[in-house]
């Protein structure tokens, strides 16, 4: 957007997509006009975007979330930059801003105006004179015996304010850490030397922030450092204003701040996706197979075949934190394989990196949609990667729920920068199910192929030996569950993405339980692929969540889980087990799982989309199928043998 | 001085940052007269204004700019290109 004239016309389109109520057109507007990185247009956009934000949420384009903000410093004039970079996220922000003085009493206080707002979503923005204030005078010296003792006398008020408040609230957390001083008195050389200057002070300062956040359930860390640094921390506060009026930062990072900022909520409210499809030619290396041959592939340590080794390490990576790694290449596959043999010293990824290939001459949308299937994962969670503009272009209009990532042919050095720029591999904790799970993908192709050579379906199963562990939701890990949650989709018979603090609230509920399955067979270790949470009322235990990772689905994993829910309802003295289905886009596969199980529908049951089923406990019970070996952590109150000798 | 004399970017910075028509803007707009325009929006003008024209005010003067046209004679005083 060059001109002055431009910049007007696109308003117009804005102001006219905010008339028709269209959410995608005044996003995409937003999104143009915020090119022209002046404020007045930041001023605009957001003043377009509060007003349509009904409409944004009406048309589940973006998610609303009433926030609050806990703050020591000022923040009003960031809100317009945080309201346009949370819609263009995804998220129409509800924001309640709290007293300069009052932040302690917020967080600490039953009852105070933070309680009061029930807020989803908890931004706490202080400011290092309000986490550590005596800092600055104990490192003056660079020596500073005390810097210790007050970081950890900082750290321990935060954690108490922080877990304090979680104890009375389920709201999702934020919290920022420090911004590393510039302008101190030692000066930089002192700064770096000493092991108690300032700056190496209020980095530990950070670290050990971090560490509290993990600590505390739905919280993460906000590493606002890091943003600054990337923007240049000479520019990054504005002294004069921030004397002035207490702002923490200079007009020109608003927008670089509120991007962050929102990067780092999202983790809370998303869940990252998890497979990576890359093409071959002039992507995963330089040049193309058909053309070029073997060995005239450009790959290897010389430029500029290191760029594309850049990109294999960068996928190699990916794949040790457990993105699924897949190539989707018009090729003929026994040259890729040649390719792959040939050129080993030079690649930095193997054929064997890739959990699974999708190598001919077929429409690549078609090859997702295959691969999707393979994977038991839904295209939303796939990220595809190509050099080709055709491709990308197609990809994007017969899938639109797949990531594009368009690979510059002519500069390959700048595609690692432009993956390492996206958000949707975002992740605040990865958990060993994770990391696993390349292994247990692999393992799926290898019961794929047992299975065509058993003869009866339970014979197949008798043979995978298949292994469940009951253990506490809690400590599946909670994250793991809370990840369950968020993340399942098509066997989730009602879609409810709880946070830790609710699967807690189930756990210790009387007569709930929050019971999760781990899965294990001769071929792998799934982990914890399973959760039920149910609450108790009189005599009835009403099911409110019941999932299984698409993964390990048709191997009567839920009849077991189940059969334990059941039994432990009947021993809490449940006579009536209830079953909830609440219809989503993508859980039809378990549309039929209670009245499988006998369940009977309640008649005056349902609200939109949603179907309540009954099992009367006393006269029948679920039972676990014959083929699994069911085994419990004996710690965990019910273990599960009662299922065994039912 | 006439409302043409404000410039267009400065006359966008006001009606965009108090969500007013730019019709509203006038040198006679004033803190008093226009209900958005509270201490908040203030800072916000300020910061909007300076990052446009590259300039710079004294935190001690800003509390005085309590209209447009007071904006427009600071900017002038600060050789601002309009």
């Amino acid at each position: 957007m060059e001109s002055n004239v431009d910049r007007q016309e696109v308003r117009q389109a804005l102001s006219d997509a905010v008339r028709n109520e269209d959410a995608r057109a005044v996003l995409r507007h937003a999104q143009e006009l915020l090119q022209s990185r002046r404020p007045a247009d930041t001023m605009f956009c957001a003043s377009a975007l509060r007003n349509m934000r009904v409409a944004l949420v009406k048309q589940a384009v973006c998610r609303p979330l009433k926030t609050f903000v806990v703050r020591s410093v000022t923040v009003e004039p960031i809100l317009p930059f945080l309201t346009v970079e949370a819609a263009l996220a995804g998220y129409v922000l509800d924001i309640e801003i709290g007293g300069y003085g009052t932040y302690m009493d917020e967080m600490l206080t039953p009852q105070s105006s933070l309680d009061r707002s029930q807020a989803e979503l908890v931004l706490v923005l202080l400011d290092l004179e309000e986490i550590s204030g005596r800092l600055p005078d104990l490192c003056a010296s660079g020596l500073g015996t005390d810097v210790e003792a007050e970081i950890a006398d900082s750290i321990a008020r935060v954690g108490q304010m922080l877990r304090t408040y979680r104890d009375r609230n389920a709201g999702r957390l934020v919290v920022q850490g420090c911004v590393v001083p510039d302008n101190t008195s030692l000066g930089p050389v002192g700064d770096g030397n000493l092991k108690h200057s300032l700056v190496n002070a209020v980095k530990e300062l950070n670290r050990q922030m971090l560490a509290v956040c993990t600590t505390v359930s739905d919280c993460v860390f906000f590493d606002v450092d890091e943003i600054a640094a990337r923007y240049g921390r000479a520019n990054w506060r504005d002294a004069r204003l921030f004397l002035a009026s207490r702002l923490p930062i200079s007009a020109g990072a608003f927008e670089t701040y509120a991007r962050g900022l929102v990067r780092t909520m999202s983790v809370l409210f998303r869940a990252p996706r998890k497979v990576l499809c890359t093409d071959l030619d002039n992507t995963l290396w330089g040049g193309v197979l058909g053309e070029d041959g073997p060995h005239g592939i450009v790959t290897g340590s010389a430029f500029p075949g290191n760029c594309y080794l850049e990109y294999q390490r960068y996928l190699k990576q990916l794949g040790a934190r457990g993105i699924l790694l897949a190539l989707v290449s018009k090729n003929n596959e026994a040259d890729v394989e040649e390719a792959f043999q040939f050129r080993a010293a030079d690649l930095a990824v193997r054929l064997d990196t890739f959990v699974a290939k999708k190598i001919g001459w077929n429409e690549k949308s078609d090859a997702l949609r295959d691969l999707a299937k393979d994977l038991s994962l839904g295209l939303d969670s796939f990220v595809f990667v190509d050099d080709s503009p055709t491709e990308c272009e197609a990809i994007r209009q017969y899938l639109p729920e797949v990531a594009v990532v368009q690979a510059p042919a002519d500069k390959p050095w700048e595609l690692v920068p432009m993956l390492a720029d996206k958000w949707f591999f975002d992740s605040a904790a990865i958990t060993e199910d994770d990391v696993n799970r390349s292994k247990e993908y692999e393992a799926q192709v290898q019961r794929d192929t047992l299975r065509d050579t058993t003869t009866s379906r339970d014979e197949f199963l008798q043979s995978l030996g298949i292994i469940c562990t009951f253990v506490s939701a809690v400590d599946a890990p909670l994250a793991r569950s809370v990840q369950l949650l968020a993340k399942t989709n098509q066997f989730n018979l009602t879609t409810r993405r709880h946070s830790a603090t609710q699967v807690e609230h189930y756990a210790t509920a009387a007569g709930g339980q929050a019971v999760a399955v781990r899965v294990r067979d001769r071929f792998g270790d799934a982990g914890v692929v399973g959760l039920a949470l149910v609450a108790q009322d009189g005599d009835q235990c009403v099911i409110d969540s019941f999932l299984l990772s698409c993964r390990v689905i048709g191997r009567g994993i839920e009849t077991a889980l189940l059969s334990l829910v059941a039994q432990r309802a009947a021993k809490m003295g449940g006579k009536w087990l209830i079953g909830e289905y609440v219809e989503s886009k993508k859980n039809a596969p378990c549309a039929d799982f209670y009245p499988q199980h006998g369940f009977e529908r309640v008649a005056e049951s349902g609200g939109a989309g949603s179907i309540f089923y009954r099992l009367d406990l006393t006269e029948r019970m679920p039972i676990s199928p014959a083929w699994l070996t069911i085994e419990g952590d004996p710690t965990y109150e019910f273990a599960a043998d009662t299922i065994v000798t039912s | 001085m006439s409302s043409q004399q404000i410039p267009s970017s400065l006359r966008d910075i006001f009606a965009d940052t108090l969500e007013i028509s730019s019709d509203e803007v006038t040198p006679e707009l004033s803190m008093e007269s226009a209900e958005t325009w509270d201490s908040f929006r203030h800072l916000q003008l300020i910061l909007s204004i300076e990052d446009e024209y590259g300039v710079q005010f004294d935190p001690q003067k800003i509390p005085d700019l309590t209209t447009v046209a007071k904006v427009l004679q600071a900017l002038e005083q600060k050789g601002a290109t309009l």
